[in-house]
């Protein structure tokens, strides 16, 4: 953990040596959020609600998705150079360290993008729960920081699992994480528009609804399946082991590049 | 001239060796085409809103979709990283011009895109429905709209990658483009959904004439004399960035500095 941190710290500082680049990144990423949001307004300000679902609560799924997002960035960027790694054979380095290759993986770059949609995202949760109607007990509220962290927990793990299948793929680009990445995407509405073989894809094959869409149905309790939200730290559990499967199986594929 | 189409036949052939990355690299602007297509299914399945019906939201989308999938196979990351890593200077030194010369480029791809474009439309046609296709003038002027749109599209990458010259961060600036054009062009929503004020800056912006004005002609929401309005606004927009861009550039080759090597 602590040099998980020291990892990450290093290229932090390096980051910060270069200053407008760093801030050209935080405007881009804060500026997507920021029309994220004008699309919303501009389209819930003609249509009251989406199958029951209101700005508000859209708000929040768009909200949780660049949250998890911005975690999976600002800790665990590295996965995404996998492919570059594998292409190259750079993971000849990490395997001969004594420390679990999947960190030094993940720790081998730090997306700076990631502390504002971290901010962003927040505030959009925020702003979402200021304005919906639940009636907080402790027990809820725990349960909702629980399903936070699950929803959180997820990407990381899709992210992972996805970014793994270069190991068996030739291509030196994240292509296919990348793909699924936008497939996730689809899942910061509610569930309920898509026809029936795109949410069994979200809900089961690439649970990208248990980020956004399951746990909001669930605290704001709207919708047909409220309750499923509550697998959603299950599903998490589910995620974590099948990438480390994924990753694990992966590894003793690897065969370097031979230099 | 035989160098640019070599280039030209450079792109689609690097396009047909990696076939999967270019479907994969559709992704994006094909999961925005379903997201949109549900979300306005659902919403217009009541009542049409603003003046959009159904099966003219379909036809809509289906036009942002054709329009941001041409001239996607770009060397943009290329152009950036070799901007990046001092390999321009082998560029500037070949008997091409640079910029004539990434157009080429970029038009290379065009008839694998407009293929991939028609199985797309061809698949959705099928499943949700068809679309009105518009009268000849209007269908004319569509096309004439869409071929613009190609030289275009380019600019407006090609401008913004020279940004590169300025900062390391490619990334960045591609991102807040992809972002701005995505709302200004109305392929997000169309322009008439936004505040007024944003809408008619949007209408005279260059980004406008990347999905709104085609579209808006297909639809037939626009003709006559405000079509062609809008249509010469898109050209004139191509001449002032494919100038504006000689400047740019020259700019930009002052400040260049390539290490030995």
């Amino acid at each position: 953990m602590r040099l998980y941190l020291r990892l990450l710290g290093a290229h932090f500082r390096s980051l910060l040596e270069y200053e407008t680049d760093f801030l050209i990144l935080v405007a881009a990423t804060v500026l997507m959020q920021v029309i994220n949001i004008v699309f919303l307004a501009a389209l819930f300000a003609k249509v009251p609600a989406i199958n029951g679902w209101t700005f508000w609560s859209v708000l929040m799924m768009f909200g949780a998705v660049a949250l998890a997002e911005g975690v999976g960035s600002l800790f665990f960027d590295g996965m995404w150079n996998l492919a570059w790694m594998i292409n190259r054979g750079d993971l000849d380095y990490y395997l001969v360290r004594p420390y679990p290759v999947v960190l030094q993986v993940s720790s081998h770059w730090l997306g700076i993008n990631g502390l504002s949609n971290i901010v962003t995202g927040s505030l959009m949760i925020g702003a979402g729960l200021a304005h919906s109607a639940i009636d907080w007990t402790p027990w809820r509220a725990a349960v909702g920081v629980l399903l936070l962290i699950s929803s959180i927990v997820i990407k990381v793990s899709l992210n992972l699992a996805t970014n793994a299948v270069c190991f068996w793929s030739t291509s030196p680009s994240p292509m296919f994480a990348f793909a699924m990445h936008q497939v996730g995407d689809l899942a910061r509405f509610p569930l309920s528009i898509y026809p029936v073989a795109l949410k069994a894809v979200l809900g089961l094959a690439l649970p990208f609804a248990f980020i956004s869409f399951f746990p909001i149905a669930y605290l704001l309790n709207t919708g047909s399946s409220r309750w499923l939200g509550l697998l959603t730290p299950l599903v998490a559990a589910y995620c974590v082991g099948m990438a480390a499967l994924i990753f694990k199986r992966g590894l003793r594929r690897y065969e370097s590049a031979g230099n | 001239m035989k160098g640019y189409r070599a280039l030209a036949r450079a792109t689609a052939k690097a396009a047909l060796a990696y076939r999967l990355s270019l479907l994969l690299g559709m992704g994006a602007v094909l999961g925005q085409l379903v997201a949109l297509l549900a979300v306005w299914g659902v919403i217009l399945a009541r009542s049409p809103v603003n003046g959009f019906t159904w099966p003219q939201m379909r036809a809509y989308l289906l036009v942002a979709f054709a329009a941001g999938t041409v001239v996607s196979i770009l060397g943009d990351f290329r152009m950036a990283s070799r901007i990046l890593d001092g390999d321009v200077a082998l560029d500037l030194v070949k008997p091409i011009d640079y910029q004539k010369a990434r157009l080429a480029e970029s038009l290379g791809g065009l008839w694998i895109e407009i293929l991939l474009i028609a199985a797309v439309i061809g698949v959705v046609v099928a499943l949700t429905g068809g679309v009105d296709i518009p009268a000849g003038p209007a269908l004319a002027l569509f096309a004439a709209s869409m071929l613009i749109l190609v030289p275009l599209k380019f600019l407006i990458v090609y401008v913004s990658t020279l940004a590169c010259f300025w900062t390391q961060n490619f990334m960045g600036v591609q991102w807040a483009r992809l972002a701005v054009v995505n709302l200004l062009s109305g392929a997000l929503i169309p322009l008439v959904y936004l505040p007024h004020w944003l809408a008619t800056a949007a209408q005279w912006s260059p980004f406008a004439g990347l999905t709104s004005t085609p579209a808006l002609i297909f639809l037939g929401r626009v003709h006559g004399r405000e079509a062609l309005v809008l249509v010469a606004v898109q050209l004139g927009w191509v001449l002032v960035l494919w100038f504006g861009a000689r400047l740019v550039w020259r700019a930009a080759l002052r400040r260049l500095t390539v290490n030995g090597g």
